[in-house]
């Protein structure tokens, strides 16, 4: 999910999947399948259903969690490493969800009925709808007026689904990421642009046991 | 779904960014559908304040360019309205279109990633 295909390529290109790898510039995927954050995954099954909805897919636990943060960094690094080390860790039997299923298909019970996908799929009131739609509209100011027109529709969009990350993320590092960078800033800190940036706006969200939609297994 | 009008769209546009299909019977998307009398117009084409209306989607104008923007439906209250699962067009690393549909017949683990 990148406005700029150009920033996903590297990544890609350092990966070398032997899988497709697809690059969704419009975060269509958003709209249709429920994704709010990154990562996150959807199952379908051979005849194209859905068996399982949007929900996070971490398959690997993140060494950050294991780290013992050094003394003596800046206070927001300092407090971001305690909120990372938050996140909820399901990668193991995330992970072997994926397999099991890989095996059983329809038989595993990890594997969920229409109705159950549909009913655990991401709630969506009229303002979450209302900010998808701000949110296309400022991707398409973006590439066809200009950042600056963009600007007035993320924003809005931020106010109406302050759970979506994508949202914010991805304008964010279109803000904190100096033109001639090499890699994104991931910090995304405090800015002139948005009220928001990713350290409060996690604290302001319950902290980072609230940060990703953990899947129930 | 980004409209530069609201006249003389296609079902298959509508099909192809919104995974709604406007039928005789109403507005459908896998096994369920919307009755939405006059949303399929005689021409083909959609009347997009019909489908927005019955399915609950937001529209957002922006005065400067002209532009729309159609938001996901509501009708249900959650991100599916189905289980069927939605065949956008992406690009592949080479910028070639793929759709997920090309995949059927296996199973897809579908995972969302990005650069921040």
């Amino acid at each position: 999910m990148d406005v700029n295909p150009e920033h996903a390529h590297p990544f890609i290109d350092a990966a070398a999947p032997t899988h497709p790898s697809l690059i969704d510039t419009s975060h269509a995927t958003g709209d249709l399948f429920g994704f709010v954050n990154i990562p996150m995954a959807v199952w379908i099954d051979e005849d194209g259903n859905l068996v399982r909805p949007a929900e996070a897919a971490s398959i690997e636990r993140s060494p950050m969690r294991d780290m013992d943060i050094p003394d003596g960094l800046p206070e927001r690094l300092d407090r971001a490493f305690r909120e990372i080390k938050k996140f909820p860790e399901v990668a193991n039997e995330y992970r072997a969800a994926i397999v099991d299923w890989a095996h059983n298909g329809a038989a595993s019970k990890f594997a969920l009925s229409p109705d159950e996908v549909v009913q655990r799929s991401q709630p969506r009131p009229d303002t979450h709808a209302r900010a998808a739609a701000c949110f296309e509209m400022g991707q398409h100011l973006l590439r066809t007026v200009g950042h600056d027109a963009a600007v007035p529709y993320w924003r809005e969009a931020h106010a109406l689904f302050p759970e979506n990350w994508t949202y914010k993320r991805q304008a964010w590092t279109l803000i904190t990421t100096p033109a001639d960078a090499t890699e994104n800033d991931l910090m995304q800190g405090p800015n002139d642009v948005y009220e928001g940036n990713w350290l409060d706006d996690v604290i302001a969200g319950g902290g980072g046991e609230s940060y990703s939609v953990v899947p129930q297994l | 779904m980004i409209l530069q009008t609201l006249e003389n769209v296609t079902t298959t546009h509508v099909a192809d960014r919104t995974g709604w299909t406007a039928k005789a019977e109403g507005m459908c998307r896998g096994e369920i559908c919307v009755p939405a009398p006059g949303a399929l117009r005689d021409n083909g084409t959609v009347d997009i304040n019909v489908m927005a209306n019955r399915l609950g989607m937001p529209l957002v104008h922006d005065d400067n360019t002209g532009v729309w923007a159609l938001g996901p439906a509501t009708a249900t209250g959650r991100a599916l309205s189905t289980a069927a699962a939605a065949d956008p067009e992406f690009i592949d690393r080479s910028g070639h279109p793929f759709r997920l549909s090309s995949l059927r017949g296996r199973k897809v683990l579908l995972v969302a990633w990005s650069s921040y």
